[in-house]
């Protein structure tokens, strides 16, 4: 097929977003297995962290590579011709890098969708109550904070009477902490790139310890070290997991296992001997951007040298075949 | 499935059933407290019926009517219906960007919260043994 100067570049563009996608994919699920093991040894915010840039490092890799490296070497080597054919292996990769994206932003938005549905639902159904929390009448075992923007938190009626006052100081800690370090905004940057590999469900080792250490995170921030409010944690953890069970009885669909070997590490962790410390404060992320963004810069000084532009033209027209 | 959503006459059946348990039409009528037509009573009762709420037995050409479930047992299945439309929505849109205090809503092995419960029962005394000493 023969394309003009800007649909190749469009097609260049997107082929590179898809094949740089793969490469790093490939290379991100050699390694999960070991990074979610590595997790275990370390804080879980950093865990946590790390784990999340193992995500995305796929997508926004192949992104920044497109961006930094292949447009400013088309723009910049690439002939004013009038037409010139691509292949049809770039054009099916292209689509392929179409296909992917869209997949995952349409996922992403259904998501976001479907939440401000719930939520709503649940505003509905509820009360406002202190502190912009919404009181869902009913024993379903509901605590939760949803939003990106403006976080709302919904408890049922049932939650508020089977927890002490002490479980729900805990309980709301916890969701507080979930707030602070934005994992609902984190989870919607997950469901809107695609996965670690394109159109292969092999995300979820790397998402799954993210959910669990992201839930520790939260856990440490919540009890700040205090024993006692450990103690109240755990209990407030084991106490909504036995409602929980108490409603799955009931369900008209086949309920789903709870993850019981999650509940206990959970808790286990919140009994051990020693109480747990709050987090240690990570980088500030004016100190973490101004970091990146200096890597960013040698890199692109590195990677924007005429002889490395002429490298990558290159494998641009073989690409383009 | 059982309904959830009551409206206000049906709910002060139900509750004059779950009061008084297996009653006909007429012991209904007479225990509402506010004149209404046999009929309508008649017909809320069929509605809660078909709605498998109640059951009914004939008895001296007349039905008589008691609630298939306890008040208590009621509320559980309104609760389980509640998370089962969570479930529905979560798996309607592969996830929700919400975090809720446990992840999975399912059931859990009884043995396990007993066991846990138990441990968080035995730390609790070990601190207030550490707290008098």
């Amino acid at each position: 097929m023969t394309l003009t100067y800007l649909p190749r570049l469009l097609c260049i563009g997107l082929a590179t977003l898809f094949l740089v996608h793969l490469g790093l994919g490939m290379v991100v699920s050699a390694i999960a297995g070991p990074a979610v093991r590595l997790g275990e040894r370390i804080r879980p915010n950093l865990a946590a962290r790390y784990l999340l840039a193992l995500r995305m490092l796929p997508a926004a890799g192949s992104a920044l590579i497109v961006l930094t490296v292949c447009l400013p070497s088309y723009l910049w080597l690439e002939p004013e011709a009038p037409t010139e054919r691509v292949g049809f292996g770039c054009l099916a990769a292209a689509l392929l890098g179409v296909a992917m994206w869209s997949v995952s932003l349409a996922r992403g938005l259904g998501v976001v969708a479907g939440s401000r549905r719930f939520l709503r639902n649940c505003q509905r159904a509820g009360r406002p109550g202190r502190a912009g929390a919404w009181i869902v009448d009913g024993a379903a075992p509901l605590l939760a904070l949803g939003g990106i923007v403006r976080p709302r938190l919904v408890i049922s009626r049932g939650v508020l009477a089977a927890l002490s006052p002490e479980q729900l100081e805990a309980a709301l800690r916890h969701e507080r902490a979930h707030w602070t370090s934005r994992d609902n905004l984190k989870r919607l940057c997950i469901l809107l790139t695609p996965g670690i590999l394109p159109f292969a469900d092999c995300s979820r080792t790397v998402e799954r310890g993210w959910r669990r250490f992201a839930e520790w995170a939260a856990d440490d921030r919540a009890v700040a070290g205090s024993a006692r409010r450990s103690l109240d944690l755990a209990a407030a953890l084991v106490r909504v997991a036995r409602m929980n069970s108490d409603a799955a009885q009931f369900l008209p669909v086949l309920p789903l296992l709870g993850d019981a070997d999650q509940l206990a590490a959970r808790v286990d962790r919140l009994l051990r001997a020693a109480p747990l410390g709050s987090p240690a404060p990570g980088p500030r992320p004016f100190v973490a951007l101004s970091a990146a963004l200096l890597t960013a810069g040698a890199l692109a000084a590195a990677i924007l040298q005429p002889a490395a532009l002429y490298s990558v033209h290159v494998a641009l027209e073989h690409l383009l075949g | 499935m059982m309904q959830d959503a009551l409206g206000h006459l049906e709910l002060r059946v139900m509750e004059i059933l779950w009061a008084h348990g297996e009653s006909s039409v007429h012991d209904v009528v007479g225990r509402l407290g506010r004149p209404l037509a046999y009929t309508t009573v008649m017909t809320t009762l069929d509605r809660l019926f078909k709605k498998d709420l109640l059951m009914r037995r004939k008895w001296e050409r007349a039905f008589r009517y008691e609630p298939r479930w306890t008040r208590q047992e009621w509320e559980r299945k309104r609760a389980g219906d509640f998370v089962a439309g969570f479930m529905a929505s979560r798996e309607a849109s592969g996830d929700l960007l919400i975090s809720s205090l446990v992840d999975a809503v399912g059931k859990y092995d009884t043995a396990l919260l007993d066991d846990l419960e138990k441990k968080i029962r035995a730390r609790r005394r070990e601190l207030g043994r550490r707290g008098k000493t």
